[in-house]
């Protein structure tokens, strides 16, 4: 499946919230090897994933996401109160949020959940299953499920 | 009357037990009866009209004892002692005598009288119970009725500060704590079946009161005497100072231990789980390495890159294991009185799979119920019956579990395998960390599987061990003490 199946037209907004290179990286490869054409935003800690979100600064002219992919440990702000503030946001507070993150603490998860984040994904430890992951990412998020475009209309 | 004083006179001299004797008033000997001769050992005739001093030992008749004896005999009309004297073949006893000064109805002292015994068995006896007193470790306190102290050791000096004349006589609470020396008096007045030898202050906190005031842990047994001056309670009193000290510097040391061990699954979980970032980089990008440019360098590249994945893989592994290891019990629960037997079931479930692949028959006796964690109990079947399947022999894998209830109060289980079998000399060792018998080409896995139960067991108050001959299969038992539900 594509991006485009049942969406809105046009490549996908997404924004990677993660301090790893690494790791974005490899989620860049592995949407490329998912053959998905999204547009992969990157902000490195959680004051950029705000910025970015509120368009501050130089990200003025960003283009709101669709989805945010975000990681819990960050520097400067963490992924937590990053996910807190999206969800008490008027304007933010429905775009999806899928959390990826190496935790499996139950404390996290619950925690998570109870900030009303969309999902909670483990990051699985070998590349297979992270490839697997991101394509089932991309897959029920970005093709099965209905994605709200309120700031669009 | 002069028949009567005969009378007197015969039965005088007729007495064994006491040596009764008359005197002049400058202390020459007057009369002398049977039992003096047997007591001292002179006959009449030989020692009338000589002095009595020279019944005294030397160092007596030095300092002018006989005279001065005489002398408060005349003044107060009585004089008592208890002090050695000598025999006529130089030997000592011990003598308890009384003199009394007789005197005319004017008032002129006609002489005196002398009777005394020989109470050296006595004095033995006393010397012989003062010597084992002595040396008692423990401050030893003999008390009356009343509540005095009538008797004490040199312990009880050294350990209440006291000189001994200090508390002879004084009221026992003024060493023990009030409330307490009630006690040991009313028990003194049990009967001595009841009280005899009874420890109290074992559990209680007691503390003895030193003269200057301050307390020091003790426990005391009690033991009622019956003597002519009533009951008497012997306390013997146990300074336990050096063993509440040891038990302080134990709890404390057990502290530390926890601390360090504490910190040491901190570290162990902290270590594997931040270990595991940069590395599962350096597993996916040598996976992706591989899935992309597999053909497409050289073969020596393919072979490296092979190394590397099958590497970083392995060291996944072992970090999710040692991360497994550290949070084993971690969330245990309260313990509950759970079905064994679902717990086994349980564990078989979780390890279909690999026992349809096998073959295995796995059997069971009926097994208990018992007070545990379930779910640690399903991991421990589940690692010792899944490695029975895995190191199997060339037959079908038959597994069998059983349990037995010791006369000790602990459930033995026992998982027994026709599998490949533990040579004895590595018994120990397959329950440590990372400990693995076999090379990774022939099983797979850490060898972490038992180290996982043998700390789950050891949380859980049990013990693991095994049985094994190489080629006859394994029984791998694990013990669970039975625990009272409340």
């Amino acid at each position: 499946m594509t991006a485009s199946t049942g969406n809105y037209a046009g490549p996908l907004e997404v924004l990677l919230v993660e301090d790893s290179v690494g790791d974005v990286r490899l989620t860049r490869e592995a949407f490329k090897d998912a053959k998905v054409h999204i547009n992969l935003h990157v902000a490195a800690d959680g004051v950029e994933a705000m910025a970015f979100l509120q368009r501050e600064g130089k990200h003025a002219n960003v283009p709101r996401p669709d989805l945010i992919l975000l990681d819990l440990n960050l520097p400067k702000k963490d992924g937590r109160e990053v996910l807190k503030e999206i969800k008490a946001s008027t304007t933010l507070g429905s775009i999806p949020v899928v959390i990826l993150t190496t935790s499996a603490s139950e404390a996290d998860i619950l925690r998570s959940y109870r900030l009303h984040a969309n999902c909670y994904i483990t990051k699985p430890v070998n590349l297979e299953g992270f490839l697997e992951v991101v394509k089932s990412i991309d897959n029920f998020w970005l093709s099965v499920v209905k994605l709200p475009h309120e700031t669009r209309l | 009357m002069l028949e009567s004083e005969e009378r007197f006179r015969i039965l005088v001299e007729g007495v064994q037990d006491y040596a009764i004797i008359m005197l002049d008033p400058q202390g020459k000997i007057v009369s002398w009866n049977a039992g003096a001769e047997r007591i001292k050992g002179y006959t009449a005739d030989e020692i009338i009209g000589e002095d009595f001093s020279r019944f005294y030992p030397p160092e007596d008749i030095e300092r002018g004892a006989p005279q001065e004896e005489l002398r408060i005999a005349a003044v107060s009309g009585r004089y008592e002692t208890e002090r050695w004297r000598v025999r006529k073949d130089g030997s000592r006893f011990y003598a308890n005598l009384v003199i009394t000064a007789a005197r005319d109805s004017c008032g002129s002292l006609l002489g005196f009288s002398e009777i005394s015994r020989d109470i050296s068995e006595r004095k033995a006896s006393e010397a012989r119970y003062r010597g084992l007193l002595e040396a008692a470790p423990d401050a030893i306190v003999v008390v009356n009725e009343g509540g005095e102290i009538v008797l004490l050791n040199l312990q009880a000096e050294k350990q209440f500060g006291y000189h001994r004349d200090e508390l002879l006589g004084q009221k026992v609470r003024s060493i023990i704590p009030e409330g307490f020396a009630e006690r040991l008096i009313a028990d003194g007045t049990r009967t001595a079946a009841e009280a005899l030898a009874q420890e109290i202050g074992t559990g209680i906190e007691l503390y003895g009161r030193r003269k200057d005031g301050s307390d020091f842990p003790i426990e005391i047994m009690l033991s009622p005497l019956e003597s002519p001056e009533g009951t008497l309670v012997t306390a013997a009193i146990r300074n336990i100072s050096i063993r509440e000290d040891a038990q302080e510097h134990l709890l404390k040391t057990l502290a530390e231990l926890k601390r360090s061990n504490d910190e040491l699954v901190h570290f162990a979980y902290v270590a594997s789980h931040d270990l595991q970032e940069p590395l599962r980089m350096v597993a996916s990008y040598t996976q992706l390495l591989a899935k992309r440019y597999k053909g497409r360098l050289d073969s020596d590249a393919d072979e490296f890159i092979a190394y590397a994945v099958d590497g970083s893989n392995r060291m996944q592994g072992m970090i999710q294991d040692l991360l497994a290891y550290s949070r084993a019990g971690e969330n245990g629960k309260a313990l509950c009185e759970i079905s064994s037997e679902n717990a086994l079931q349980e564990a078989l479930t979780n390890l279909q799979a690999s026992i349809e692949e096998s073959g295995a028959v796995v059997t069971h006796d009926p097994l208990p119920n018992i007070t545990t964690d379930g779910t640690q109990l399903t991991q421990i079947f589940q690692n010792i019956i899944g490695n029975a399947n895995k190191y199997r022999s060339a037959e079908v894998p038959r597994i069998h579990v059983s349990a037995t209830k010791t006369a000790g109060d602990e459930w033995i289980f026992a998982v027994r395998d026709n599998g490949l079998g533990i040579d004895p000399q590595y018994f120990e060792k397959i329950f440590v960390l990372f400990q693995r018998l076999h090379g990774r080409e022939e099983f797979a896995g850490t060898g972490m599987g038992l180290a996982i139960c043998k700390k789950l067991l050891e949380r859980l108050g049990g013990r693991i061990w095994v049985e094994s001959q190489p080629a006859k299969g394994s029984t791998f038992y694990f013990a669970l003490p039975q625990i009272g539900v409340k």
